[in-house]
C-alpha cells in the first residue's frame, strides 16, 4: 500500500500552531509581497471568499476584523514540514516527501487493517506533537491514494483516513464521479483532449484501451490509467526528476523605473536561480530576462520586454549568468517605465555530469566548482543572501513586502513564541518593556 | 609599545582554506596507522542531548510574567517544550486557555486537577469544563544569568 500524508490548509494550520487567537476564525495567507490569497482555513472558505482573489479586495473585510490575513512566513512553514516528514519518518518504512505539505509513505507488506489503524494513529499522532491537522489516503498506487486522500479529507465519514482498495465497489463508484481533469497529473488541456475521445471520468479513463492511450496520446497517460486499476506503475523518480527550467521572479514592492534598482533584483533573482541549478546539478544553455509594467493602470505607458541570452557553453558559474542578465538587461531597458515584476529564468538545462564537451565549442571558462559550492553552503547556513555578488541595495523598492508576517517562531531566536505565567501576563511585560514615552 | 608589521601572508585564494567539515566526516580513505585518541574523538559533551530527547516534537518558547518564580521560571527565560509528552501531575505544561499560551503546573487542588500557579496572586485555574488545550510538556528551563 501507498499512503498519501496531507496536511489541511498547510499555512493557515502553520499559522495557528502558534497562535491559539487564529483557531476558528477566518484566516488567509497571502503570497510573496501580500498580492492574493494562496491559503485559505475552512472559515474563510465557508464565506464563499476564492483562492487567488487579490488582497486589496479583501482590505476592508480585514480592518472590520471579520477575516484575518498573513503574510506567508516561508521559513516557518519550511521548518514544520521537515518536522512532519521526520515524524513519518521515524514511523513508516519509507517515506518521500512530494511538496511541502504533501507526503508518501510506503507500507509494503502491511495488510489493508494494518494501514489503516497506522493512518488513524499517524493522523492522531501529528495533530498532537506538531499541531497540524493532516488526512491519509491509502491505495495501492501513487494515483489512487491521491484520490483516496482527497475523499478523505471532502467526506466526512472516514474521519480523515480512507483506504481505497483497486477494483472495490467503493473504488468504482468514486471513478465514476471524479472528472478525468482532477485526477493526478492531468492538466486542462489534457482533460479537453481527452473529452474529445469521450473520456470524461477517471472511469472512462479507467476502462479505455491502453494501446490507444499510449498511442494517441501518451506512455505516461496509459501508465495513469494503470494505476487506476490499480498496478502500480509510477515511480517517485518520474515525478521527481529534475526540473527542465529554473525561474525565480517577484513583483516589486513599489513600482520603479530606476535602472538600477531593477538591475539589482534581477541579480538577486539570477543569484537564486543559479544556486537551483546547481542544486540540481544541471548546467543551462540559455538565461531569459522579463519585466513587466503594471497592466491595470491604463493610464501608464505599458512595456512586457524579455530578452533571451543563449550562453556560449552551458555553464553553472553565477558569474556567467550575471554577465548573461546584464547584457539581457542592456538589450531591453528604456527609461519612463515603471516596472511591476522583473525575473530570470533558465532554459534548456542539460545534465551536469552528462554533459559533454563538444570539439566545436570553446573551452570551459576557469570554472571555480568550490567557489560556487562554498558560496552555496554558507547562504543556505547563513540565511539566503549573506554572501552575494556585487551590492545589492538591502531598502530598494524591490524588496518583498510582508507587513502582515508572523514571527518566525522555530527559526529566530528572536522571535520566539511566548508562554505567559498567568492570563494577562505577556501583554503587561509588553507593556512593561516598552519604552516611556 | 608597537608591534612590527607581520610579515606578509601570501594570498591564497578562499578556496584552498580547509572547509569547516565536523571532525567525523573527512577521515574516510585515512589509511596507515590509526591515532589511539581515535576511539575517543567524538565524545564531548552535547548539551542537545541531554535537553532534548525528541528533536521533531521539541519547541523553545519565552516565558513572560512572574507568577512561576516559586517553581524557577523567570521573566525572559527559555523554555524547552517538549510536545511528544503525555502529560502527568506535576508537570509543568504550556496550555492553550481562552485564546492566551500560559505556562501552569499540572497538579490536584482540592482533589481535582487544576492548573496551578506558584503565586498566591493567581487562584489555581480549574480544568473541568473548560476549553482549555494542552500545548506541550516543560522539559527543561534555561535562566541565562549573563546576557
Amino acid at each position: 500500500m501507498i499512503g498519501l500524508v496531507d496536511a489541511n490548509n498547510f499555512y493557515v494550520s502553520c499559522e495557528r500552531v502558534f497562535d491559539p487567537f487564529l483557531e476558528g476564525k477566518p484566516v488567509g495567507v497571502m503570497s510573496n509581497n501580500d498580492g492574493c490569497i494562496i491559503a485559505r482555513s475552512a472559515e474563510m472558505k465557508a464565506m464563499g471568499i476564492p483562492m487567488g482573489i487579490p488582497s486589496f479586495k479583501l482590505e476592508s473585510l480585514r480592518k472590520r476584523g471579520e477575516i484575518y490575513l498573513k503574510s506567508s512566513n516561508y521559513e516557518l512553514y519550511g521548518d514544520m514540514s521537515a518536522r512532519l516528514c521526520q515524524l513519518l519518518r521515524d514511523a513508516c518504512p519509507a517515506v518521500s516527501p512530494y511538496s511541502i505539505d504533501e507526503m508518501f509513505i510506503y507500507l509494503e507488506e502491511f495488510s489493508d487493517k494494518q494501514c489503516l489503524t497506522l493512518g488513524e494513529w499517524l493522523r492522531r499522532r501529528i495533530r498532537r506533537h506538531l499541531g497540524l491537522p493532516v488526512c491519509v489516503g491509502l491505495a495501492p498506487t501513487h494515483t489512487l491514494a491521491k484520490l483516496a486522500n482527497h475523499l478523505a479529507k471532502t467526506s466526512p465519514h472516514y474521519q480523515g483516513v480512507c483506504l481505497l482498495q483497486a477494483q472495490s465497489a467503493t473504488t468504482m463508484a468514486l471513478l465514476k464521479q471524479t472528472p478525468v481533469g482532477s485526477v493526478w497529473g492531468i492538466g486542462r488541456r489534457l482533460a479537453e483532449r481527452l473529452a474529445v475521445n469521450k473520456i470524461y471520468t477517471a472511469w472512462d479513463l479507467h476502462e479505455a484501451d491502453l494501446k490507444q492511450l499510449r498511442k494517441r496520446f501518451s506512455v505516461v497517460l496509459a501508465r495513469t490509467a494503470l494505476e487506476l486499476r490499480g498496478t502500480p506503475c509510477l515511480h517517485m523518480n518520474d515525478l521527481g526528476q529534475p526540473r527542465h527550467r529554473i525561474m525565480t521572479s517577484r513583483s516589486f514592492g513599489q513600482p520603479t523605473g530606476a535602472k538600477e534598482e531593477v538591475h539589482d533584483a534581477l541579480r538577486r533573482h539570477a543569484q537564486r536561480s543559479a544556486e537551483k541549478l546547481r542544486q540540481q546539478r544541471s548546467l543551462t544553455r540559455a538565461v531569459m530576462i522579463f519585466l513587466n509594467t503594471n497592466r491595470h493602470r491604463r493610464d501608464q505607458p505599458q512595456y512586457y520586454p524579455h530578452a533571451m541570452i543563449p550562453l556560449p557553453a552551458p555553464s553553472d558559474d553565477t558569474r556567467t549568468i550575471l554577465e548573461a542578465v546584464r547584457q539581457g538587461l542592456e538589450q531591453v531597458y528604456r527609461p519612463g517605465y515603471r516596472f511591476m515584476k522583473a525575473g530570470v529564468m533558465l532554459l534548456d538545462l542539460v545534465d551536469a555530469e552528462q554533459h559533454q564537451l563538444s570539439l566545436l565549442s570553446p573551452p570551459p571558462r576557469n570554472r571555480h566548482p568550490h567557489l560556487m559550492a562554498t558560496l552555496d553552503d554558507i547562504n543556505q547556513r547563513m540565511g539566503q543572501g549573506t554572501i552575494s555578488f556585487g551590492m545589492t541595495n538591502a531598502d530598494a523598492a524591490w524588496q518583498l513586502r510582508c507587513a502582515h508576517r508572523s514571527k518566525r517562531y522555530t527559526t529566530r531566536w528572536d522571535e520566539l513564541m511566548q508562554a505567559g505565567t498567568h492570563p494577562g501576563a505577556i501583554r503587561e511585560c509588553a507593556l512593561r518593556k516598552q519604552p516611556l514615552t | 609599545m608597537s608591534f612590527p608589521p607581520s610579515p606578509v601572508a601570501p594570498a591564497l585564494p578562499l578556496t584552498f582554506q580547509p572547509l569547516p567539515y565536523s571532525s567525523l566526516q573527512g577521515r574516510a580513505g585515512f589509511s596507515g596507522f590509526p591515532s589511539p585518541a581515535q576511539d575517543y574523538e567524538p565524545r564531548t559533551l552535547d548539551l542537545n542531548t541531554r535537553l532534548i530527547k525528541n528533536p521533531t516534537q521539541t519547541f523553545y518558547l519565552t516565558a513572560a510574567g512572574d507568577s512561576m518564580e516559586g517553581w524557577g521560571i523567570f521573566d525572559g527565560d527559555l523554555l524547552i517544550v517538549d510536545r511528544s509528552i503525555k502529560p502527568r501531575l506535576g508537570h509543568i505544561l504550556v496550555a492553550m486557555l481562552e485564546e492566551e499560551v500560559l505556562i501552569k503546573r499540572y497538579a490536584l487542588y482540592r482533589g481535582t486537577p487544576h492548573l496551578c500557579s506558584a503565586h498566591p496572586h493567581y487562584p489555581p485555574l480549574p480544568l473541568k469544563n473548560t476549553d482549555c488545550q494542552l500545548w506541550g510538556v516543560v522539559r527543561a528551563v534555561i535562566h541565562e544569568y549573563l546576557r
